[in-house]
């Protein structure tokens, strides 16, 4: 493992038995997060980007299980870990994870102040009144006003975005490494979501953490991904920094993905659309998994699976358009467009 | 805007009052707007601002507590006629956010699409119904031979259409679309949206399209009215509510829209919205007003002037 | 599950064949040219790629079968109720009510289980082995009779309240009146009134039965009736009738199965109980429960012991395997459980 590699997924494959059926969630996925970076994991659901970052904090449902490869963190393999012991000593502390639904992690029946308590003594190792302090101020470092007050009360009585600050504060009183962040900002209103981002960002910075988002939004991606990983159908098709990404974007999964964002539409215009649904996992997929859905899909995407082609250094994508052979296809104009118009929003 | 378009739909004045008279809680408050016929009228808000229960009264889910509802000039809120109250179900049709939840399970695609069918025309051969069910199957996109099958086997995205299906089957005039795409996959949604600006150009129909999201409601919108807690605080045109936001809530909403540009994102400016910000007082309590033709603001006589200057 | 995996496989090679219609695999691979051309674009193939094929009752069964202690109890219980119905036509079984002699004219009393009377015979002679089965079935009788009316009064009073807003408080009050009156009470007060007999002991136990049912099936509905799916049925003007019909009772389907399955053990023990206090059923019609109760007022004597732990273990068979099919069956429908 390179140096600033924290934490490295090696040809993972991740398989589910479903109703007597075996669905392949992960594919055969290779993926390096580098150390203090932010690394935005964009998929739709059922791409598998929540099992991918599950598998590393060992939270994989009772039916799902690690069927081939490796994740190396700390040069340990986190892949042949079996005992829920061993799972402990990352979870939590090593890597810490933030939930889209901030009530299904929060005890409804415990003061906010408990809750944080209990992560600054376990993990902190703090006790009495200074363990108390250490969790007050936990509580703001991530903004909630009146922390002393606040501290006391139960997570009903707190906002949506104020429920998820604390549900921050918790994960970071365990002083992680790593900070997953599933959907961070669904649940919540247009507002709020721009002020979590942002707290986000401001601890990662301070504490020098290394964030993953998973998110299907792309407007958050935008905003907080130095790097950005698409994944369609259990596997990677493109990965790349964020400007990569969204001005030279080379598989024609993620072409329609950005073409199809109502922000960049035209009134009155269709907006670009992707025909169908993503296949069924239940199924070996052949060739490229998008192949059934691209119109413009050569004969050899629905029989041989396409290699990584590198576009530069640090972006490579899994197409066979990128291969010399291939007829030149040209991506829809809303891709141009998006550089030039620089995206929509208010004037 | 003109005044010589057909009003489809008149809100005026509407309340929805919840919870017991001992400790009543205002969802909706002194709501107005107009729906033109054909036209897509856009409300925006977030969680628990009362977008959802305008939608529902005017389906006539929840009961007005004060102001009315009409349809094509004739009151649909609070006691109506049985005729009246038919005319309504075949015309005002609803769109629900969560495909998972807006299907019943236990019946087929078959039952679901044509349930409201069965109310309307009691005694139609099997075989028109059998076509009727095809035919609106094949509006939004879906093969006929889905008809046999059970809603779970679907797509989010294929069972928002058969939601949709099931309210065209009744030709109505009116929809009500309520989060209609917040609940389904990104490479869904510019499907869905098509589908219904296509719908829309087709039949005519108007659509009240309540959401969140700013940037999807500009993009379908031909009006925008923006709703917070209760109460409308902005309604214009689309692109005057984009061009010249004037109520601080709308600016703050506009400053916050997650936009898919990294070097947009990277330069954002959030404003953010404070309801005590206005200073209201007694002597010059905000009022509803129209600033220019078709552009409504809520403020005081104060702030009122300041947003004429800006406008001027 | 054979079944279930072919269909799957079916469909999996009918979407391949469309995927790869007119591409021959080796052709391609073989020739650069053609690999790299465009392949035909067929949005149907598109729509068809998310298909999943679930069946609820499918999976449900499955998931019961799955349960090795419940399809033990389900055979077990299958067999004993069959046997229940074929004893009396199987030869050499004696009459329920007839008095046995020995070769002195004397009534056959207390005889212990033997070749000839297998359960042996009760204080005045009569077959052991024949009044069980026969007791079995007069109780299975009263068991389904009144899980029956049970389902039928309870569902219909029950959906009436949950789903009739203005019909909720007459039915909390109606409740509350008929819940405050002690069951026993009623019981005894209809067994006076009445002339004791199975048709009494079915009209006692249903006529208060029913609350318990009616109110769990109110709770349901409550929980399911503002759901979206039922809001668009509302929306399309979909008759209150077919709306309980159509898309509540099918959601209860596996909560009501269950309660059904407690309620046949739990009227059996309910007919049990009242006999045993005295006001059930009269000695000339065998049931488990005045063979129980017998059976008790001999259990101080070791060697009579036997006239009442045959009786209770024809009751415990029946009661658990009720109670475990009934559990079972209700996790198999719940679809939260058809994950594996």
């Amino acid at each position: 493992m390179q140096d600033n590699v924290i934490l490295s997924f090696e040809d993972l494959d991740i398989r589910f038995t479903l109703r007597g059926q075996v669905l392949n969630a992960i594919r055969g996925i290779s993926l390096d997060v580098y150390r203090g970076e932010s690394l935005a994991i964009v998929g739709e659901s059922g791409s598998g980007k929540s099992v991918l970052t599950k598998s590393a904090m060992g939270l994989l449902d009772a039916n799902g299980s690690i069927a081939g490869g490796h994740i190396w963190y700390d040069d340990k393999d986190l892949a042949a870990f079996k005992t829920e012991k061993e799972w402990l000593t990352i979870r939590g502390r090593e890597i810490a994870m933030v939930m889209q639904d901030p009530m299904t992690s929060l005890n409804p029946l415990k003061t906010v102040g408990a809750q944080i308590l209990e992560a600054v003594q376990l993990h902190q190792g703090l006790r009495g009144p200074e363990a108390k302090a250490a969790a007050v101020q936990a509580l703001a470092d991530v903004g909630i006003p009146d922390p002393q007050a606040r501290y006391k009360q139960y997570p009903h009585e707190f906002s949506g975005g104020m429920r998820q600050r604390v549900v921050i504060a918790i994960a970071m009183a365990c002083r992680p490494k790593i900070l997953i962040c599933d959907e961070p900002t669904t649940a919540l209103d247009v507002t709020i979501q721009a002020q979590i981002l942002d707290l986000i960002r401001t601890l990662q910075k301070k504490l020098d953490l290394t964030t993953i988002y998973i998110t299907h939004d792309l407007g958050v991606v935008a905003n907080v991904a130095d790097r950005i990983a698409v994944m369609y159908a259990g596997d990677i098709v493109e990965v790349g920094s964020c400007d990569e990404v969204f001005y030279d974007p080379r598989h024609p999964y993620t072409w329609a993905l950005l073409s199809s964002l109502p922000q960049l539409g035209v009134k009155g215009e269709d907006l670009y659309s992707i025909q169908g649904t993503p296949p069924n996992l239940f199924y070996e997929v052949k060739g490229d998994a998008f192949a059934p859905r691209n119109p413009k899909a050569l004969k050899i995407d629905f029989v041989k699976r396409p290699p990584y082609f590198d576009v530069s250094p640090t972006h490579k994508a899994r197409t066979w358009l990128l291969d010399p052979r291939a007829p030149k296809v040209e991506p829809p104009e809303h891709v141009y467009k998006l550089r030039e118009r620089g995206g929509v929003g208010y004037v | 805007m003109s005044e010589t378009r057909e009003k489809l739909l008149e809100v005026q004045n509407l309340s929805v009052t919840f919870g017991s008279r001992r400790h009543p809680f205002k969802a909706v408050d002194g709501v107005s707007f107009d729906v033109y016929k054909g036209e897509t009228f856009g409300l925006v808000g977030e969680s628990g601002s009362g977008k959802t229960t305008i939608g529902r009264a005017i389906i006539r889910v929840n009961p007005v507590s004060g102001g009315v509802i009409k349809y094509a000039g004739e009151i649909i809120s609070g006691k109506v006629s049985r005729a009246t109250d038919k005319r309504v179900i075949r015309n005002i049709q609803m769109v629900f956010q969560d495909p998972m939840a807006s299907l019943n399970e236990r019946a087929k695609v078959d039952y679901i699409v044509s349930e409201g069918l069965y109310s309307i025309h009691r005694h139609m051969p099997e075989a028109e119904r059998k076509e009727r069910v095809a035919q609106a199957l094949r509006d939004v996109g879906l093969l006929p031979e889905f008809a046999s099958r059970f809603p779970h086997e679907f797509s989010g995205g294929q069972r928002q259409r058969i939601g949709i299906a099931r309210a065209l089957i009744m030709e109505p005039q009116f929809i009500v679309a309520d989060e209609p795409i917040s609940a389904l996959d990104v490479s869904i949604r510019a499907q869905v949206l098509n589908l219904m600006s296509r719908l829309q150009k087709e039949r005519g129909l108007a659509y009240l399209f309540i959401a969140h999201d700013l940037s999807v409601v500009r993009f379908i919108s031909d009006r925008i009215g923006v709703i917070y807690r209760g109460q409308l605080m902005e309604l214009a045109g689309s692109e005057q509510l984009f061009a010249h936001p004037l109520h601080p809530y709308t600016k703050a909403l506009l400053s916050a829209i997650p936009m898919p540009d990294p070097v947009r994102e990277r330069n954002k400016k959030l404003i953010v919205y404070d309801p005590d910000q206005h200073g209201y007082t007694p002597a010059d309590p905000p009022r509803w007003e129209e600033l220019e033709p078709g552009h409504f603001v809520r403020g005081s006589q104060r702030e009122l002037d300041a947003y004429r200057k800006i406008l001027l | 599950m054979s079944l279930f995996k072919k269909s799957a496989d079916m469909l999996g090679d009918r979407l391949n064949e469309q995927l790869a219609r007119d591409l021959d695999e080796s052709a391609v691979l073989n020739d650069d040219t053609l690999a790299f051309s465009f392949a035909e674009f067929h949005p149907e193939a598109a729509e068809r790629g998310g298909y999943s094929n679930y069946s609820y009752w499918r999976a449900t069964v499955r998931a019961f079968f799955r349960n090795r202690t419940a399809v033990f109890f389900l055979c077990l219980m299958a067999a004993t109720l069959l046997f229940t119905f074929i004893q009396p036509l199987l030869p050499g079984q004696k009459d329920p009510l007839e008095v046995h002699y020995g070769e002195w004219g004397l009534p056959l009393n207390n005889v212990p289980p033997n070749g000839e009377y297998w359960f042996g015979t009760n204080s005045i002679g009569q077959d052991l082995w024949s009044r069980i089965w026969a007791g079995t079935r007069t109780s299975l009788f009263i068991g389904f009779s009144v899980a029956v009316a049970e389902a039928v009064l309870g569902i219909l009073a029950g959906v009436l309240w949950g789903y009739v807003r203005k019909l909720d408080f007459f039915f909390t009050e109606l409740y509350n009146v008929l819940d405050n009156i002690p069951q026993t009470l009623l019981l005894i007060l209809i067994s006076y009134i009445m002339h004791p007999g199975v048709s009494t002991i079915i009209f006692a136990l249903s006529l208060t039965g029913w609350l318990g049912m009616a109110r769990f099936i109110r709770n349901q509905i409550i929980i399911i009736r503002d759901r979206d799916y039922n809001l668009a049925s509302r929306c399309l003007g979909v008759p209150t009738r077919r709306v309980i019909f159509r898309n509540l009772l099918p959601y209860l389907v596996s909560v009501i199965t269950m309660r059904m399955a407690l309620a046949i053990p739990g009227a059996i023990g309910s007919e049990v109980f009242v006999t045993y206090i005295g006001i059930g059923l009269p000695v000339s019609i065998p049931s488990l429960g005045n063979l129980i109760q017998t059976g008790r007022s001999l259990m101080q004597m070791a060697v009579l012991r036997y006239q009442l732990i045959f009786p209770v273990a024809v009751l415990a068979v029946i009661t658990i395997s009720f109670y475990i099919i009934g559990n079972s069956f209700a996790d198999a429908a719940d679809p939260k459980n058809h994950v594996n």
